[in-house]
């Protein structure tokens, strides 16, 4: 006997109000939602070809998949949030069916309700500083006095000496590099805080990431009241002025869902 | 939109992973993705999340400030 392959339950967010989903289709995303007592989840059927555990544990292997499908749980999320309130949840939450959504619902509804409450009129922005190692490194040769001073020893010096000086100043220079560093995405940082609403300092990525010949020096998320955010634009163009020439690149994206903004209880992140 | 706002393709997917992979509510759902099959995707990306220690290390250990979660 044949059996038709039971279709599985993709959760993208949480909603207050009726997500209008007009747009949707042309994601290729047949999202609708599942509602219980005042929230809606914004789900869609997803295949057990790809999304059973053992199935999906495969898929992600396959990075052309992995893009396309996180792609789309972003661009699902992001349309839905042009009119509501979400709350987003991580990629790949899946449920067996709508009547264990609904469970979900009924176990975290109050929880839920109260995050979108907090999250309302708020966004979150991200920004990630990325340094040209060299770049700063030069900028430090120009100006610090200490580092003149050694290189004013090394040209009077003979080779042996010079060897030595040379090695004394590569190490100053690193020195005065990581602590300029951790000065200047510090007080980005802390600018930035001043008028956010919460912030949150996350893991650098790697170059191997990035795929970026700039380092990562700084990875913050920003939760935003969207009444503020010109305030936002005037800081990064400072900064932009003030770092450029030291090298630093800083990238304020969003506004995003609020992914690191909406933890709910028993969930550290 | 200013100036400093970034969002070629490239940027966007790599935003993308760095909140819908690491972040975003997570719930006991009958299917979820764990923290192992994270850094699977990691991985198949030749992405290595650098964690903390990692990157002090790199560093020489600058950032120590800068890492804590603030307050």
């Amino acid at each position: 006997m044949q059996t038709a392959k039971k279709e599985l339950i993709y959760l993208y967010c949480i909603t207050k109000t009726k997500p209008c989903r007009s747009n949707l289709e042309e994601i290729g995303v047949r999202a609708y939602p599942v509602y219980f007592q005042g929230i809606y989840a914004v789900v869609s059927k997803v295949s057990p070809d790809e999304f059973s555990e053992d199935n999906l544990k495969k898929k992600l292997a396959d990075m052309t998949w992995v893009e396309k499908k996180i792609l789309q749980h972003e661009k699902v999320i992001e349309e839905i949030m042009k009119d509501a309130t979400v709350i987003p949840f991580k990629f790949g939450t899946v449920f067996q069916t709508e009547e264990n959504v609904e469970g979900l619902l009924r176990e975290h509804g109050l929880e839920f309700k109260s995050i979108i409450s907090e999250l309302e009129g708020k966004e979150e922005w991200g920004l990630k500083i990325y340094c040209d190692l060299e770049k700063f490194k030069d900028s430090l040769q120009n100006e610090d006095g200490k580092i003149k001073e050694i290189e004013k020893n090394i040209a009077v010096s003979n080779k042996g000496k010079a060897y030595f000086l040379k090695k004394k100043k590569d190490i100053l220079i690193n020195n005065i590099l990581n602590e300029r560093i951790s000065e200047y995405t510090r007080d980005s940082f802390d600018r930035l805080k001043g008028p956010s609403l919460d912030a949150k300092i996350n893991k650098l990525l790697s170059q191997e990431v990035t795929q970026k010949k700039e380092k990562m020096v700084l990875n913050a998320a920003f939760l935003v009241s969207k009444k503020r955010i010109k305030e936002f634009d005037s800081i990064l163009t400072y900064f932009k002025t003030k770092y450029a020439h030291k090298g630093l690149e800083f990238a304020w994206t969003g506004p995003w869902p609020p992914y690191n903004f909406c933890a709910i209880r028993g969930q550290e992140k | 939109m200013s100036d400093v706002i970034t969002k070629s393709k490239d940027v966007t997917l790599l935003e993308v992973l760095d909140r819908a992979l690491d972040k975003g509510v997570v719930v006991s759902g009958d299917i979820v993705i764990s923290v192992a099959d994270v850094d699977l995707i990691y991985i198949g990306l030749k992405v290595l999340l650098s964690s903390v220690e990692t990157m002090e290390r790199l560093r020489g250990a600058p950032l120590s400030g800068a890492v804590e979660e603030p307050t």
